[in-house]
């Protein structure tokens, strides 16, 4: 119990201090909004009119420091993220939410795929080592995970879409399908994701593999493996109970925030296969000194590893009696 | 050898499930192509927002044009040959500072309400009451707009034929009974936009807008096609497949290498690129040793434009004449004898700097007092085209002794330097031009578009003043006989030749690519009814109205 409230307050403090440095840190940047603003107008806007796009904006409004630190503190809590610079005039909050999903089913579902893939295929060729599954797969992955992600992703596309056709090669659904619950949509946006999928697997996989392998075969080595076998238990169960549930401890913090990293999506995959999700959000928003929306992207961020980390303390504390124990 | 066999049979497995996906997806595609509808492929960098107010910057080019509409439709490759639009006439009086608009009858806006003379009167005094929305800045010439009966009329502080392309081209009318009871027009987001237009917005989301056919549209007749689809691309390459594989019929794209990416893929596939705009080499007339002329016209005799062209371009933007017409656009304004007058010529730019009094030591040219001709030159980075291009003037000036360092800055920063003067070269196409070479020259050259060093100026970025100058701009603004309006730019282009205020370098073009496999009335260079990039305002409009399927 006490170890999960020291974790709970660990969180708390954490949080408040990336808030803070959120809202700092965009304020140190060089150039302003306005500026970036009066270019995308090439030069044709007057003066008063920079000044009511300005207040429109709430730039250059003399606020002192500790006021607008309040204010700021206040409009997140009500989940108020200002108005984008960039889909202006929409309110960020808005815009986050309609790139979030897409991010969320692409990358989400393939890290936790790749992970689950990779944790399996790694003990299980640990637990065969030098057998066929352990000769193939492991080297197969560990090559693929060293290509460069847009060139394979480029190959596929060339491959699968420009030569062969099957798949297409970019976007979320196809410009001419109705947007609706409908399983002609649901199905455009399955076979819209399979390359960006596919390729995202094939280059993150090899690291699980690798990892969970190397644990496995230590913790194989281990006394009370020796044990579970000399009490003739089945080797699906020492796999499993045994060694598995030992090995994958140091590969849960990893896990956890790389789910935490899904929110910030992926910008090559999201640039290269044209996917409308908010990794390219990010390098707009940095682009057009967008504090607004840079902001709410990185706090969401901040919050998404923070909490991946929390639950994956709490798995760990699940896993592993000896940090329930040790206090 | 094991090995290789498990790795076929898993590409293998791979491959079956891909394709069984992949087979019953394509005949989905095929089968809702319809033949009357147009896919435009653009790379915006972003998705839509789904707003579609035509006086937010960002958004106005989704639907000015094919939604809202403007008094008069200029054509800005025709030298501005101008059509009555939502205006039925038009008249100057009072020494060209009183225009009258005589308002269309039998025009009505998309929801159905008749279109009236109150809405063109409601939408200029809402730019009035809302600097933020007017984007071409009418009122910084406008003394007072008022109606009576179907006529319109505009009085302006100061003559002001120039200002009619902004006015009555560049401004689009919105509906009165939608727009007055908006609280606040400049965040006003238009999900909904209500036009007089050949198209509405019928659906949008952040991947794709769709337009659908206007059938009360007044333009008996127009438009021809029923839809219009308008993806967001966010980045380059998917934007051209498309393109290359015929899903998207209309392009406004740069394509490298475009003969063997695109053309070569099909005999339907054309592409277009009419010149619009210069790109030039701004010169910080306020630093001391490039305020020498002979510096400056020792640098435009020393560039290969051609080269320049070929290398840093594709060829696809073509190369510049110091007098900065852009050429074969407004070919009629261009005076021969003055373009011909700065060709490439290296060994005159050297003879001009040694009678000038420079001295070479060590392969750059020095001035009296001991300094060199080494010059940095700001850049867009993100620009590649640019960059390639710098490179090569940076070899042909060096060839003749001037030294140039290229500094490729973020858009953000370029510009801001660019507007406060904070450079000693400059590469720049970002001026807005117009349906004639004056708005060019103008931008260019009038001081009132200028700024002292540390202020924003809004075009005039190299600080040129020529009181001469500014007296014949004004001059231009005065009249509209065409023949003085050709006498008063020859002279403008002599001050460009005798002053090289700033160095034309490449012409930008209007990116343009087009299929014509299931649709026809596609502008052509034969044919150059409107600016074909479906980015230009309002000309995209004209142009989709005008398609028609085969």
């Amino acid at each position: 119990m006490r170890f999960v409230l020291r974790r709970l307050a660990f969180f708390v403090v954490t949080l408040w201090a990336a808030v803070t440095l959120n809202f700092l840190i965009p304020r140190l940047m060089p150039g302003n909004a306005a500026l970036a603003m009066m270019s995308r107008y090439k030069g044709r806007i007057q003066p008063q009119a920079m000044h009511a796009i300005e207040i429109a904006f709430g730039i250059n409004t003399h606020q002192s420091l500790v006021h607008a630190y309040f204010t700021y503190l206040g409009n997140i809590v009500r989940g108020h993220f200002g108005i984008s610079l960039t889909f202006f005039p929409d309110a960020v909050s808005h815009q986050v939410l309609q790139a979030l999903p897409w991010t969320l089913g692409l990358v989400g579902a393939t890290t936790i795929l790749a992970f689950l893939l990779g944790t399996f295929i790694g003990l299980v060729s640990a637990w065969r080592r030098g057998g066929f599954l352990d000769g193939a797969l492991p080297p197969i992955f560990v090559i693929t995970s060293a290509f460069p992600y847009f060139w394979l992703a480029l190959l596929a596309i060339w491959l699968f879409s420009i030569k062969l056709g099957w798949l297409p090669e970019s976007g979320g659904y196809d410009v001419q399908t109705t947007v609706a619950w409908s399983w002609a949509f649901v199905g455009d946006v399955v076979r819209h994701s399979i390359l960006p999928a596919a390729t995202i697997l094939i280059t993150s996989i090899g690291g699980w593999i690798l990892t969970m392998r190397n644990n496995t075969i230590s913790v194989l080595a281990e006394d009370y493996v020796r044990m579970a076998r000399a009490k003739g238990l089945s080797p699906w169960r020492i796999m499993w109970t045994y060694a598995g549930r030992n090995a994958i401890l140091p590969n849960l913090a990893g896990f956890a925030m790389s789910l935490g990293f899904v929110v910030s999506g992926a910008i090559l995959v999201e640039f290269v296969f044209n996917y409308p999700g908010v990794g390219w959000m990010f390098l707009q928003s940095v682009e057009n000194q967008d504090y607004a929306l840079m902001q709410a992207l990185f706090l969401l961020l901040t919050v998404a590893v923070l909490l991946a980390i929390l639950v994956a303390d709490g798995a760990t504390a699940v896993l592993d009696p000896r940090t329930r124990d040790r206090s | 050898m094991k090995r290789a066999l498990v790795f076929a049979v898993l590409v293998g497995v791979g491959a079956t499930v891909w394709a069984g996906f992949g087979t019953a997806g394509d005949k989905t595609v095929r089968s809702a192509s319809a033949k009357t509808a147009v896919t435009i492929s653009n790379e915006q960098g972003t998705t839509w927002t789904c707003g579609f107010s035509p006086f937010n910057g960002d958004v106005n080019s989704l639907s000015f044009g094919p939604v809202y509409e403007e008094l008069v439709f200029v054509n800005g490759l025709k030298s501005g040959a101008a059509t009555k639009w939502l205006a039925s006439g038009y008249k100057w009086s009072n020494g060209n500072k009183t225009l009258v608009f005589t308002i269309r009858s039998g025009v009505k806006w998309s929801d159905g309400k008749p279109f009236s003379a109150d809405d063109v009167l409601f939408t200029y005094k809402l730019l009035k009451a809302n600097p933020g929305l007017d984007l071409n800045a009418d009122w910084a010439v406008l003394k007072s707009v008022s109606k009576s009966g179907n006529k319109v009329t505009f009085n302006f502080k100061t003559s002001a034929v120039p200002y009619f392309y902004y006015i009555a081209a560049q401004t689009p009318i919105v509906a009165k009974h939608i727009w007055s009871s908006i609280k606040n027009p400049v965040t006003y987001k238009d999900t909904h936009p209500v036009g007089t237009g050949p198209f509405k917005m019928s659906s949008c989301s952040p991947q794709v807008i769709k337009y659908s056919k206007n059938s009360g549209y007044w333009q008996k007749g127009l438009p021809h096609i029923d839809t219009i689809y308008y993806p967001a691309f966010t980045s380059n390459d998917p934007a051209n497949q498309q393109l290359a594989s015929g899903k998207a019929q209309w392009g406004s794209q740069f394509i490298p290498n475009i003969k063997a990416y695109y053309s070569s893929k099909s005999s339907d596939n054309h592409y277009w690129f009419p010149p619009l705009v210069n790109v030039n080499i701004f010169i910080n007339l306020k630093n001391p040793i490039l305020s020498n002329v002979a510096v400056r016209r020792a640098m435009a005799y020393a560039i290969d434009r051609g080269k320049v062209s070929r290398i840093g371009e594709y060829g696809y933007e073509p190369p510049s004449n110091q007098t900065g017409i852009v050429t074969p656009t407004f070919s009629s304004w261009l005076d021969k004898g003055l373009a011909s007058k700065i060709t490439y010529n290296p060994s005159k730019a050297i003879s001009i700097l040694q009678k000038a009094g420079f001295k070479k030591s060590s392969g750059v040219f020095h001035t009296k007092d001991g300094k060199p001709l080494s010059f940095r030159i700001i850049n867009i980075g993100g620009y590649s085209d640019w960059v390639a291009s710098v490179q090569v003037i940076q070899q042909q000036l060096k060839a003749v002794g001037i030294k140039i360092t290229p500094e490729n800055l973020s858009s953000t920063t370029f510009d801001s330097d660019a507007y406060n003067g904070k450079f000693e070269l400059m590469y720049n196409g970002n001026e807005s031009g117009g349906p004639a070479p004056y708005y060019e020259l103008r931008q260019l050259l009038y001081s009132k578009n200028s700024a002292p060093i540390g202020k924003a100026a809004s075009s005039n970025w190299e600080r040129y003043y020529n009181p001469a100058v500014d007296k014949l701009i004004e001059q231009y603004g005065a009249t509209t006989d065409s023949a003085k309006q050709h006498a008063i730019v020859t002279k403008l282009e002599a001050a460009m030749v005798n002053d090289v205020p700033v160095i034309p370098i490449t012409e930008g073009v209007d990116w343009y690519q087009y299929n014509t496999r299931n649709l026809t009335g596609w502008v052509t260079q034969s044919n150059p009814y409107a600016k074909p990039a479906a980015y230009e305002i309002p000309d995209w409009g004209v142009l989709a109205m005008h398609l028609k399927a085969k």
